[in-house]
């Protein structure tokens, strides 16, 4: 730098207080953001063990979900089975036995949390029942049940499928 | 900002994804699965119903249940035809009312009052928004919501506008076609032509993609909108009813309740059939007729299940072949094929689309979420996730000591995201140990000579003690650049050292995935070898803590059981000296039998008042043997 640029005493000292002032405004900037995403990086951490905490609990207690809703159709049929069981079987010992059968099961999965949704004659209400359909009826009540509904301990597993009464009442 | 989320806004089905720890992870509904129905109804009580709630009582409520109302955005009544059919036929369509405003514009009516399309669409994305914010536990304000590649400017503006009723800044409106890319990470590839099939429950869409310089450019799209996975299961009941009548001569499309089933059955089998070649089509009780109960039992093989399909199959490609031709495009020139939709899932259709251009399509990501995916990728890179400045390392193989028997204790077990620490208290192999060698391994291996040292140490000025007294921490510490530091701590005479170790990261890729193999050819082998170190170390300790127990309770124990647990104490010693694991197993357990006599001894006597109890046996819980022998 030529002789008569070059800066006096006072005027080296303010430039250099220029620069490190200026250096240590970036450098504020860069701490900030570091503590910045720091903090989102911890708050993400924490946000994410306690999902993780929540679903544990939740594998633990629906766990079974997968394989009950697998069995509720077999459920189904054995209902079906019984329910048409002709007059001239009806008091065979051997239908007594699935009878028996059908109990047990029901017993065995209502131990691990399985409950029926009550449908026929309350009201329809979707967070329940699935409706498939109008029919003769009061109105808004449920008239027929086609496949029953279960709960898994408070969840719904599978809703019941309904027929939905609109009203109409037949004359006698 | 807080995170962005992706929305996958469909017809039927709509999707709502989002970026955690560098990865789209697709968040559940508060119903619990991952794909909510595009349905908004409105109750007899005045209830408003999203979702799954609202599906269930479309049928007792249709005047009132909106559903599919992504072919009304953005559209005017009088319109001319684009890919969707004009509104005057769509409407009729419709069992709710759909209606004109004075300007033109579509509205729907609902529970007595009219909506906007946009108005209905935001009651959608208010449950995303909702069940984003209760899965993240924060609130959620921008998001990147999907349209088709075909959505004019008003359609698009029409989506903008309902996230902004439902409370989201939309950042960004994406083509479908073009989230599916990115899911991918295709857009990491510098010049392509990518082509997107998309074969969902109802409708068919295929887009022609060119990427360049980052941006996705759409060259051309086709499709039908009246094709998709339900015409499959449509097929197959037909092909059941058909056959039942022939068999059984009973016509089952008459009997609502078997349908009903029977449409199940047939989703399940279809589903089932992708992966396995036949599969069996079981329905008890499905009908009855005057002889009594009938039921329903076949087999629907996968050759059956293609015949009965191809035709649906074949019908995609002539909209492929448009769509080429009006890209400008032959087959050959396409670089990439992506799938999306559930029922690409078919190998019938992955193979089809694999003739058709010429080669393997990505079908990796679930075809269901890989647009709500792609969605939330696009809202990562929005928010500045990728611009990070950090981008966290993993150590590739597992760091530890070696330890007591030449085994491997690991501390930092591999691919662990780093910087990371970790330590371990461990202890003294014999009496009196004066010092410990910190001997720090990297590798899979069990056995510490078949792995990689990275360095030792020592650490001395151990005060004289029974073996498994002293306690001496050790610690790893990785930083953020990869260089490890091991230290050592004396406890009990605050007597620490430690050295710094850069060469860590020094492996190459091939030197890394050959360790990782050898573990895996070894792994039987070295199981085996490490299980025969622990029986011995075990044993040793066994006969160590047999005789401290003999000295310390020389007055309880009966002369002859005595001379019995020496005995068994020098067998074990010497069956240590050989190679026999065998005899070393045997005898350990002898010698742990006769222990159980003298403890039984022991505790049958009373001990005189203000006597220590004898010692368990046991030494410091926790605490894990250090192989620190002077050799």
């Amino acid at each position: 730098m030529p002789d008569e640029e070059r800066p006096t005493g006072e005027e080296a000292e303010v430039d250099e207080v220029a620069t490190l002032s200026q250096a240590l405004a970036e450098e504020k900037e860069r701490a900030e953001s570091y503590l910045a995403n720091w903090q989102r990086a911890q708050a993400d951490f924490v946000n994410y063990k306690r999902r993780n905490e929540q679903e544990r609990d939740e594998i633990s207690r629906f766990a079974n979900s997968r394989l009950m809703l697998a069995l509720l159709p077999v459920l189904d049929d054995l209902e079906r089975a019984l329910d048409s069981v002709t007059p001239r079987l009806e008091d065979s010992s051997w239908v007594e036995g699935i009878r028996l059968i059908e109990r047990k099961l029901r017993a065995g999965l209502e131990a691990q949390g399985l409950s029926q949704i009550e449908a026929l004659g309350k009201e329809f209400d979707p967070n329940f029942h699935e409706a498939a359909g109008h029919s003769e009826g009061q109105e808004g009540i449920v008239a027929h049940e086609l496949q029953k509904g279960y709960m898994l301990h408070d969840r719904v597993l599978r809703p019941s499928r309904v027929i939905v009464g609109n009203g109409e009442v037949s004359e006698e | 900002m807080g995170k962005v989320i992706g929305i996958d806004l469909g017809t039927t089905f709509s999707e709502v994804a989002v970026m955690e720890a560098g990865e789209p992870v697709v968040i559940p509904s508060a119903e619990g699965g991952h794909l909510i129905p595009s349905v908004v109804a409105m109750s007899k009580t005045g209830e408003r119903l999203v979702g799954q709630i609202a599906k269930r009582q479309a049928i007792v409520n249709p005047e009132n249940t909106i559903y599919s109302i992504k072919r009304f955005m953005g559209r005017k009544w009088g319109e001319p035809a684009g890919r969707e059919l004009p509104v005057e036929e769509d409407a009729k369509r419709k069992a709710y009312k759909v209606t004109k405003a004075p300007n033109g514009d579509v509205r729907v009516a609902m529970g007595g009052k009219e909506y906007s399309p946009p108005e209905i669409s935001a009651m959608i994305l208010q449950k995303l928004k909702a069940d984003a914010e209760a899965y993240l536990g924060e609130k959620v304000t921008e998001a990147v919501i999907t349209v088709p590649a075909y959505f004019n400017d008003s359609q698009r503006q029409a989506t903008k506008d309902a996230g902004k009723i439902a409370g989201l800044e939309v950042l960004r409106i994406i083509n479908e076609p073009t989230a599916a890319s990115l899911a991918y990470g295709l857009d990491k590839k510098k010049e392509e032509t990518i082509a997107v099939y998309d074969l969902g429950g109802g409708t068919f869409d295929i887009s022609v993609l060119e990427l360049g310089e980052g941006t996705f450019q759409v060259k051309s799209t086709n499709g039908d909108t009246h094709l998709g996975g339900d015409d499959f299961d449509q097929r197959i009941m037909d092909w059941v009813c058909d056959e039942y009548k022939r068999e059984q001569g009973i016509d089952l499309r008459q009997d609502k309740m078997a349908l009903q089933r029977l449409k199940e059955a047939a989703e399940k089998a279809k589903t089932e059939l992708s992966t396995v070649q036949q599969t069996d089509i079981n329905l008890p009780f499905i009908t009855a007729d005057a002889s009594g109960p009938k039921h329903l039992s076949m087999t629907l093989t996968r050759s059956r299940l293609e015949q009965l399909v191809m035709d649906l199959v074949e019908k995609t490609l002539e909209p492929c072949r448009q769509a080429l031709a009006d890209a400008e495009k032959t087959s050959a020139q396409i670089d990439e094929v992506v799938l999306v939709g559930g029922q690409t899932r078919m190998p019938l259709v992955q193979e089809k689309v694999k003739q058709f251009f010429g080669k393997e399509p990505h079908k990796g990501v679930n075809p269901d979420e890989v647009v709500a995916i792609g969605a939330a990728i696009q809202g990562g890179v929005l928010r500045g996730d990728v611009k990070d400045v950090l981008l966290l390392d993993v150590t590739p193989l597992t760091l530890g000591i070696e330890t007591l028997g030449g085994v491997v204790t690991p501390l930092i077990p591999r691919n662990t995201t780093i910087p990371t620490s970790k330590s371990q208290v461990f202890s003294t192999a014999t009496d009196s140990q004066p010092s410990v060698e910190i001997h720090v391994l990297q590798g899979e291996r069990p056995m510490a000579a078949d792995n990689r040292t990275l360095g030792r140490f020592m650490l001395d000025g151990i005060l004289p003690a029974p073996r498994g007294v002293p306690q001496i921490e050790v610690s790893f510490d990785i930083d953020a650049n990869g260089i490890l530091s091991v230290k050592a701590h004396d406890k009990g005479t605050g007597k620490e050292q430690k050295i710094t170790i850069t060469a860590s990261s020094g492996l190459s890729k091939e030197d890394v995935e050959r360790m990782q193999r050898e573990a895996q050819t070894y792994s039987a082998e070295d199981a085996r070898r490490r299980e025969e170190v622990e029986l011995r170390n075990t044993a040793d300790t066994l006969a160590y803590t047999a005789e401290k127990t003999l000295r310390d309770n020389k007055d309880k124990i009966p002369e002859d059981l005595h001379k019995e647990v020496e005995e068994k104490v020098g067998a074990v010693r010497s069956v240590l000296q050989g190679t026999d694991i065998e005899a070393v197993r045997r005898a350990s357990q002898e010698l742990s039998d006769a222990m159980q006599k003298v403890g039984q001894a022991v505790y049958q006597q009373q001990p005189p008042p203000g006597a220590e109890p004898p010692p368990g046996g046991g030494d410091d819980e926790g605490t894990v043997e250090g192989e620190f022998r002077e050799v």
